[in-house]
Parts: C-alpha cells; sequence; structure tokens
C-alpha cells in the first residue's frame, strides 16, 4: 500500500485536469455571453489593448497554406510567413507597438484558438459572415477576394462555368466560405472538405475532386506554378463582407485598434499596391529553387521534432502505464477504480481528440502551454493507458510463486516487484510493448494538427511550399518506416539479450 | 527449560466462507523439528504458510519470538519473515537469475551485504547442498532435485532462525527425494528450527522431533514418530496411518 501513496498526488491532478476545462468552458460561455452584451452598450471598457501590449507580443493565428495570403517561404533553411496579410499582421504589430508571433495551424482549427485565447486575432482570409459573427467579431474588411475555380488542364472544355459542375465533385476547404458556396450554388454537387488546401489540390490532380473553390489569388498562384492546372472566375456572387481580422468576442479595443491599421492600410491601398506584388515575387523567386530535396532541413527538422515527442511520451507513457497498471491491481478499491476508469476512458476516446482537448482546453486554463508541451501530454497519456495493460498482463502471467518466494525471503513489497515482478513481466511483455511504441512513434504524427512542428507537419509545409503533393508524402513515408524499422531492430536487440538470461 | 520460538493461538483460517483451519493452537521450541502429515486437503500447506503469514489468518494469533505476526506493521512483518526461511512445492527460483544469483539477490538488496560477502556466503550454502559447479547456470537447466537444493539454499543465506517446507519434495521424481532429504536430514542435525509438511513418512519417523497430525481442519494428534506411528489415539490418525503404511 506504502507506495501508493505519492499517487496520491497524480490521481488529484488527473482529475482536476479533466474537471477543471469543464469549469472553463462554462466561465468562457458565460463571459462571452456578458461580453457581447456590455459592447452593445458601450465600445470600450475592455483592457485587451493593455493586455497586449503588457505582453509585448500580438499573437496571430493562420493557415498558412493559402497563397498569397500566407504562406511559407524559406530563409537561410528557416520558417518564414510571407503572403499579403502576413504584412497586414506586421502592421497590426507595428502600430500597437509589440512583437509579432504567428501560430499556423489548420484553418478550421483557428476559431476555436481564438476563443481559447490561444491566438488574440485570427488573420487568415477569413471572411465575414452572420454564422461566424455569431461566435466572434471582426475588424473592417481589408481586401475582397473572387472565387475562382482550379481544375485540371486536362477537363478545360468540360468546365468553363459554374454550372458545368453539377452533380460532380467539388473540393473547398473545412470551414471557409467557399465550402458553403459550393453548397449553394452548385445543383447537386458532392462537396468534399479538406484541412488544407494542397491536400485539396493534390486531390484534384488525383482525379478525387473535379474541381476546387478557391480564392482567385490562391486559384491563380497555383494555375501559375503548375502547368497542369488552369483557373477560371466562378462569378458566384458572395454575400460576405469582406476579408478581415477576427477577434474574440468583447476584445472591443483591440478591434477598435485595428480598424485604424485597417483605414490605414485601406487608404493608401497598401495591400494592392505593394503586398500582393511582393507576394507573388516570393512565389516566383521560388518556384525555381523549390525541388523537394531541397527542403531537407524542413524534414530533418521534422524527424528531430518526432523523436522527441516518441523518446518523450514513450518514458513517460510508460512510467504512466507502470503507474496506473499498480494501481489497478491494487486491494484499493479507490486506486483500482480510478485505474480503470484513467484505462477505459483513454482507450475509448480518439487520441485526436484527446490532442486537441489538451491543446485547446487544458490550454485554455495554462495559456503559455506550447502545442508542443500539449502533444506530448496527450500522446503520453494516451500510451499510458495502452502500456497499463499491458504491463497488467504481464504481471498477471507471472506464476503468483515468485512473489512468495521473494516475500519468504523478507523483501519488501516494493523490492519484490523491483527486482523479481518487474525484469520479468518486462520480459514477457517486451514484444507488446515494443508494438506499442511502434504505435505511439506513428501516432506522434496526429500533434501536427495543433501545429507541432514534427515530420507531418513539416511535409505539409514542403507541399504548401513545393506545390507537389505526392512526393513529399512519399519521402515522410520512407522516413518514418525507416525510423519504425530502426526501433524494431533495435527492440529485437533487448528481446534477443534477455533471452540469453534465461 | 527450551524456549519457545513460534507460538501458534486460536489459528483459523476462511475461504470464502469455507473453514480451512477451524481453531489450533500449538508451540514450537527452538532447534525442534516438526512434521506436519495428514491426508490432502486437510489444511497442512495453508497452516504453514499462515505461520509467517503468506496467507492472512482470519482469526487467532501467530508469536514468532513473542511478537503476533497477525498484528503488525508491514516493515515489521517483512523484518520477522527475513527470520524464517520457506521452501516450496514448486521450487520458485527466479528463471531470470543465475543459481547464483538466486542466492544473493535477498542478502544483498534485504540485508545490505556486500555483493563481495554475499558471492562468498552462496558458494558456501551451494557447496553444502553439493551443487558447487552449477553456480553460474539458469535455473532452467537443474532437474527438480538440483532446484529444490539451490531454494534451500536460498532461504539459508538469509541466515534464519527457522525454515518452513511445504511439501519439498512432492513435485520430484521419486529418484530425487533422497538427495533433497540428505540435505533437510543434515539442516535438521545441525540444530536448525524446522516445521516441515510432508507426505514422506520415513523421513518424518526418522527426523522429527514431534509429529503433528492434521485433518479437517484440527491438529488432531501430536507426539514423538515412535509413539505416534506405533500407536495412534484418535481414528482419523489410524485410519490414515492403515492406508499409508501398507
Amino acid at each position: 500500500m506504502k507506495h501508493f501513496k505519492p499517487l496520491l498526488m497524480l490521481i488529484i491532478l488527473c482529475v482536476s485536469l479533466v474537471v477543471a476545462p469543464l469549469n472553463a468552458f462554462a466561465a468562457a460561455t458565460s463571459s462571452s455571453s456578458s461580453a457581447s452584451a456590455d459592447s452593445t452598450n458601450s465600445a470600450a471598457a475592455d483592457d485587451s489593448v493593455q493586455r497586449i501590449k503588457q505582453k509585448g507580443t500580438l499573437v496571430v493565428g493562420t493557415s498558412a497554406d493559402y497563397p498569397p495570403y500566407e504562406f511559407t517561404t524559406k530563409k537561410n533553411g528557416k520558417t518564414e510567413y510571407v503572403g499579403f496579410e502576413m504584412d497586414v499582421a506586421k502592421q497590426f504589430a507595428k502600430d500597437l507597438g509589440v512583437k509579432l508571433v504567428i501560430k499556423n495551424m489548420d484553418f478550421d482549427s483557428l476559431l476555436v484558438a481564438l476563443e481559447s485565447h490561444k491566438v488574440d486575432t485570427v488573420i487568415a482570409g477569413m471572411n465575414i459572415t452572420p454564422e461566424r459573427q455569431k461566435s466572434v467579431d471582426f475588424s473592417k474588411p481589408y481586401y475582397m477576394g473572387s472565387k475562382f475555380f482550379l481544375i485540371n488542364k486536362a477537363d478545360k472544355s468540360k468546365f468553363t462555368s459554374t454550372k458545368d459542375f453539377a452533380g460532380k465533385k467539388v473540393g473547398a476547404q473545412n470551414g471557409a466560405m467557399e465550402y458553403n458556396l459550393v453548397k449553394e450554388n452548385i445543383p447537386n454537387v458532392q462537396e468534399k472538405g479538406l484541412a488544407k488546401i494542397p491536400s485539396l489540390v493534390l486531390a484534384l490532380q488525383s482525379h478525387k475532386v473535379d474541381g476546387v473553390l478557391m480564392d482567385k489569388a490562391t486559384a491563380k498562384a497555383y494555375a501559375n506554378n503548375n502547368s497542369n492546372l488552369m483557373a477560371f472566375d466562378s462569378h458566384i456572387k458572395i454575400q460576405s463582407g469582406g476579408i478581415a481580422m477576427a477577434f474574440p468576442k468583447g476584445d472591443t479595443s483591440l478591434e477598435a485598434a485595428a480598424n485604424q491599421t485597417v483605414a490605414k492600410i485601406n487608404k493608401e491601398d497598401l495591400i494592392n499596391k505593394q503586398w500582393i506584388p511582393q507576394a507573388s515575387k516570393y512565389m516566383k523567386s521560388y518556384k525555381k529553387a523549390n525541388t523537394v530535396a531541397s527542403y531537407w532541413t524542413f524534414f530533418a527538422k521534422g524527424v528531430e521534432y518526432t523523436l522527441i515527442i516518441t523518446v518523450i511520451s514513450v518514458i513517460f507513457g510508460f512510467l504512466l502505464g507502470t503507474i496506473f497498471a499498480l494501481m489497478r491491481l491494487s486491494q484499493s478499491k479507490f486506486l483500482h477504480g480510478i485505474a480503470i476508469c484513467y484505462i477505459e476512458f483513454i482507450r475509448g476516446t480518439p487520441m485526436l481528440v484527446q490532442i486537441m482537448f489538451v491543446y485547446f482546453g487544458i490550454g485554455a486554463i495554462i495559456q503559455s502551454m506550447p502545442a508542443l508541451v500539449a502533444g506530448i501530454i496527450a500522446v503520453s497519456v494516451n500510451s499510458g493507458a495502452y502500456v497499463a495493460e499491458v504491463i497488467r498482463s504481464g504481471i498477471q502471467s507471472l506464476p503468483v510463486g515468485q512473489t512468495e518466494a521473494a516475500r519468504s525471503l523478507g523483501m519488501t513489497k516494493k523490492q519484490t516487484f523491483r527486482f523479481i515482478v518487474l525484469p520479468q513481466a518486462l520480459r514477457n511483455i517486451w514484444p507488446a510493448l515494443g508494438n506499442e511504441f511502434i504505435t505511439l512513434l506513428k501516432d506522434s504524427s496526429l500533434v501536427s494538427t495543433i501545429g507541432v512542428g514534427e515530420l507531418m507537419y513539416q511535409t505539409q509545409l514542403v507541399q504548401a511550399d513545393t506545390y507537389k503533393g505526392v512526393l513529399p508524402l512519399f519521402i515522410t513515408m520512407m522516413i518514418y518506416f525507416i525510423l519504425t524499422f530502426t526501433l524494431t531492430r533495435i527492440l529485437n536487440y533487448f528481446e534477443g539479450r534477455m533471452k540469453h538470461a534465461h | 527449560m527450551p524456549t519457545k520460538m513460534i507460538e501458534i493461538q486460536h489459528l483459523k483460517k476462511e475461504f470464502n466462507g469455507t473453514e480451512v483451519l477451524k481453531d489450533i493452537s500449538e508451540e514450537v521450541d527452538k532447534g525442534q523439528v516438526i512434521c506436519v502429515i495428514g491426508p490432502s486437503g486437510a489444511g497442512k500447506s495453508t497452516f504453514l504458510r499462515c505461520l509467517n503469514v503468506l496467507e492472512k489468518p482470519t482469526s487467532g494469533k501467530v508469536l514468532f519470538e513473542g511478537k503476533d505476526l497477525t498484528d503488525i506493521s508491514d516493515k515489521e512483518l517483512d523484518e520477522l519473515r527475513e527470520k524464517m526461511g520457506m521452501v516450496f512445492q514448486g521450487f520458485n527460483l527466479f528463471p531470470n537469475m543465475t543459481v547464483i544469483d538466486n542466492i544473493k539477490i535477498a542478502p544483498i538488496k534485504v540485508k545490505g551485504i556486500s555483493d563481495e560477502e554475499a558471492t562468498k556466503t552462496a558458494k558456501e550454502l551451494l557447496t553444502k547442498v553439493g551443487l558447487a559447479d552449477k553456480a553460474d547456470v539458469f535455473p532452467d537447466s537443474l532437474s527438480g532435485g538440483q532446484k529444490q537444493r539451490v531454494a534451500i539454499a536460498r532461504s539459508l543465506a538469509m541466515d534464519p532462525e527457522v525454515m518452513l517446507f511445504d511439501e519439498p519434495t512432492s513435485a520430484l521424481d521419486p529418484e530425487m527425494v533422497d538427495e533433497v532429504l540428505n540435505v533437510m536430514q543434515g539442516l535438521a542435525d545441525s540444530g536448525m528450527t524446522m516445521v516441515v509438511v510432508t507426505h514422506e513418512m520415513g523421513f518424518a519417523k526418522e527426523v522429527a522431533d514431534q509429529i503433528w497430525f492434521m485433518a479437517d481442519g484440527y491438529i488432531q494428534e501430536t507426539g514423538a514418530p515412535d509413539e505416534f506411528f506405533s500407536h495412534p489415539t484418535s481414528d482419523r490418525a489410524k485410519e490414515f496411518l492403515k492406508k499409508v503404511l501398507k
């Protein structure tokens, strides 16, 4: 019993991790509803500008896969966010007198990030729509983009206007207004939503969809960079109020500051005169150098983060697994119950959901938690549940006589577990445990959804940068295989050694 | 006046409502060799396992050197168990360790003895049980008799005050029984206090100071071997001896 006591702290932590976000959500909803009521009455009286000036940074959420709005380029091997909206962001940060921090994530995660205060504002080619206005506030618009179809050049004669897509498959970005435009404007369309524009383009090239509806500037960028594609105007009438910055409800002073920046930008027509030409220069200058191989630093960085996540999560997953296996085998009904809840709950919910929950849910309380830490926590906690079951089976597979012999020699429970039970259990479960670690390495790719720069995330950057879909995926697949294959060899080596000692 | 080593008072043990040990009160003196015999299912093994509280008695007391093992902290119990060696029917050697590591681990981890000293003691004990040449092999490569001798050496390495034997020869091929019994006889001759649950009547007759005859959850009868084997008093003992001593 004695060695279970330190666990109590851990249990309390676990319980609070589950309960606290619920409170936070409740608080967030109530405060946002009261804040929106306030904003209709009085425009000022919030501290959002003051808050940003105090921390000295403006955190801007974006989805950098949308040239020329925002996309990545590499300078000296480092990823840099460029595009005319990034110039808007820079201008806004400059006007506020703070440093700009860009957070890159999936488009459909942006509003969640905004509501959970992971970012201060979203600048991501986001159109003002009545639906969005229910959950966030917008600045004045700074750009109006018409919508273009991107199609395969081979289909040039088949598709010349929007009505040609009737009954066909059309792709659009998840959570983007194009997705609704497709549904509303094309009869009998089969709409297909994906998180990233490059994935959509890939789907187009492999004829999974017949066309992709996207912003004019983006569509043209793809058509210019890929001779197999072409773009044409959809002439779909847009109800939206244009593209603007999004803010959490109630951040009225920040919104007012943004409107000043927007007014200045609009007055000098900076976007059309300076920033779009600049952005297309980036796109052109790079078209020459954008062979996939030249992005090896991206892959190297990705491997580094993937390994960091894997190694740390394997260690913590193993520790958690051991602790929960012991709790599950404990005489105490309380500890046993907690272990059962943990194992069943974690195994019964998707890892992707857990990752997002840790980042957006728990991250709403611990604001400073980086995505990498959130990812590692989620992966470790997930792995712990599976490892716990593997270890439990290992312990239970040992004859009870082993424990009795050790206890009769005067060993304490702890010593018996440490010197007699665990080494033997470990040998028995090694193959299953190895399996679990390999799964963990592969599943770490899921944390790319919250913007951790591991291998899968870097792959998406390379895809966006090079306008090539399959080759980066293939390279990544090979890298994962090499990693898991190496891991298997290492595990086999230890298995062999343990067998030898028998 | 012999010193009492173990004192059992009104010991009872139930498993899920079934009474296995009904009411046992006995004493073991220092240096005494007790052989517990009786029909299968009499509760002999359970009784022995209650002596070092591998099974926790349902009620009653087990006093070892004056301390009640059923009513002390885990820490004290662990310390007292060091002084009570136990040998199992199924040997229970640690299969992932060599023979000598099996013997050394408890002295090193529990008593904090240096590796060097533990190795020396272990080698002496292996010589004593006639297995000096098997120090570095793994248990799987030993015969049953050899395994049980290693198990005895492993218990002795903790320098116990009393040794408990739970049917130590029952899992052995007949030709290996003697090598184990000889080691036990040597141990008895050297003055070790022993409680032996056994079906080896010859050994019991020869080595025991006292026979405890168990049946139906009670100790039915106790006595010196000669007396017990020639003039059993209880009906259960008479019936049992008629069956085993044809």
